[in-house]
């Protein structure tokens, strides 16, 4: 059998990962704080005897697009997007620290601010929590204080301060849980040059006009891979015609 | 895999730009002292497959190159500063700009910012502020028995006290100039910063040196020609489906390929 059957099937199949890593990007582009995924492709040459004249692809996501997304006006105090560079810090399902640049706040029964993927979110000590309060508010420098229930409208109190970050670009990755983590491990410092716009929300960041000249892109190619793997079966029918007997 | 779909991509993206511009134009056409953006946009870098010039034989020279050119790119959006209509209100705090200059404002983080817009009011201590509150510079403070309030051409700001038919002058607004008022930051709430592009302000008595005189009672409307943007909303909305006709046909020659070869 021509091994080129092996090849077309492996840049049909690799094309299929990028195309689901794509429509994912398409699928989360109303998500507020989404980072879109680049995906490369690696060639991987096989070596053996002879020259390496056969090369597999291999799709993988070297990186995220850490360009900000639009802002969205909303309103609501609770609302935080970061005004240019840094991230919230937030606590993962698995209790460990992680950053974020979605900021869809809303208080929870207990007191803790949590996103709407459900993480609370950091102050200087652990997760913030919040005494009852009639009415909460955020400052730029993420400050936030509240009305405690039952007080008149004078007394405002500061109940802490929401963990601000901004480390370098080329440190970050996104996990599996679509949170933003620093590759060697470590936890980000606070940064206090970040500032947060209260009433707004940051809106994905992926491009549309690139996401679907891509989906337009990897069609094409999945079925350029799959004429090369008809090709092939087309060559070994011509040898089996050969050595037919009769 | 086709050129040609690249290209096509960075002429949807100029364009959804051009219409973000357009459309924060318009969300601003009533916003007092606001000044509208214009997107620039350039060509992108050129490929060259043969050099204009180059040698064909000893004695000829191609008289063109083969340049292919990579898509268009945005690369400005410039403020343009004409004057906006002016408008009468007859309230005694609101003040126009006729000509040149910025009003100087004091901005939270410490630093002055510059503004068009002139509907002051003012506050708790009497002070001379904008309706976020931020502090006019230099600081004028109106006593709490002022009867009226009169602000002259040239900035002087006087005041009449109960049982004295004379003015009292308790300070004076000066104006500002950039060499380049395109090149100063916009940060929102209607202020500018100063930033390298715009040079440093010049700051003077309105009316003298070229400066604007100021024009109590008015304001400073919007300077959006909002026929203009509804016009390049139309040009940008055909030239986005100009630029998807592009990809789309080049979809199809793929396509025509991969099934008839």
């Amino acid at each position: 059998m021509d091994r080129m059957l092996y090849i077309a099937m492996n840049g049909a199949k690799q094309n299929m990962l990028a195309q689901t890593a794509n429509t994912n990007n398409l699928a989360n582009v109303s998500t507020t704080g989404f980072r879109a995924d680049f995906a490369g492709f690696r060639s991987m040459p096989v070596f053996g005897l002879g020259h390496p004249t056969r090369a597999y692809a291999m799709a993988e996501r070297p990186g995220i697009d850490l360009n900000p997304g639009g802002l969205n006006t909303t309103g609501n105090p609770l609302d935080i997007a970061v005004d240019g560079d840094g991230y919230i810090a937030v606590q993962a399902k698995d209790g460990s620290e992680a950053f974020t640049r979605a900021g869809n706040l809303r208080l929870t029964s207990t007191g803790l601010l949590i996103n709407a993927s459900g993480v609370p979110v950091m102050g200087d000590a652990g997760p913030i929590s919040l005494p009852p309060a009639n009415a909460v508010e955020i400052a730029k420098d993420g400050t936030v204080s509240i009305i405690p229930q039952g007080q008149p409208a004078t007394d405002i109190q500061v109940v802490g301060r929401i963990k601000l970050v901004n480390p370098p670009a080329s440190e970050i990755y996104k996990g599996n849980d679509g949170l933003l983590r620093l590759k060697s491990g470590e936890i980000p410092v606070a940064n206090a040059n970040v500032n947060l716009v209260s009433g707004a929300l940051e809106m994905s960041n992926v491009n549309i006009a690139e996401a679907l000249v891509n989906m337009i892109n990897s069609a094409r190619e999945f079925e350029l891979h799959v004429k090369l793997m008809k090709t092939a079966d087309e060559h070994a029918e011509r040898e089996m015609q050969f050595v037919r007997l009769g | 895999m086709a050129q040609a779909l690249w290209v096509g991509k960075t002429g949807l993206e100029a364009q959804q730009n051009r219409l973000s511009v357009i459309s924060n134009n318009l969300a601003n056409a009533s916003t007092t002292g606001f000044k509208r953006d214009r997107i620039l946009f350039e060509d992108l870098l050129y490929q060259n497959v043969k050099q204009a010039g180059g040698q064909t034989s000893q004695d000829t020279e191609l008289p063109s190159g083969l340049s292919l050119g990579t898509g268009v790119q945005t690369v400005a959006t410039q403020k343009l500063h004409q004057q906006g209509n002016v408008l009468q209100t007859q309230n005694p705090y609101d003040i126009a700009i006729q000509g040149f200059g910025f009003f100087q404002v004091m901005h939270p983080n410490g630093s002055i910012s510059y503004s068009r817009n002139g509907e002051f009011q003012i506050n708790g201590q009497g002070q001379i502020v904008t309706s976020s509150g931020y502090p006019v510079q230099p600081a004028i403070t109106v006593p709490p028995n002022a009867m009226s309030v009169s602000i002259g051409k040239d900035g002087t700001v006087s005041i009449t006290l109960p049982g004295q038919p004379e003015l009292n002058q308790i300070g004076q607004i000066q104006l500002a100039t950039f060499q380049n008022p395109s090149g100063l930051t916009p940060v929102g709430e209607n202020l500018f910063l100063e930033s390298a592009a715009s040079g440093a302000p010049q700051i003077g008595v309105p009316g003298t040196n070229g400066l604007g005189t100021l024009h109590q009672g008015s304001l400073e409307g919007s300077n959006v020609n909002v026929v203009e943007e509804l016009v390049s909303m139309i040009e940008t909305q055909r030239a986005y489906e100009m630029n998807s006709k592009a990809i789309a046909t080049m979809d199809q020659m793929l396509q025509y390929l991969n099934n008839n070869t």
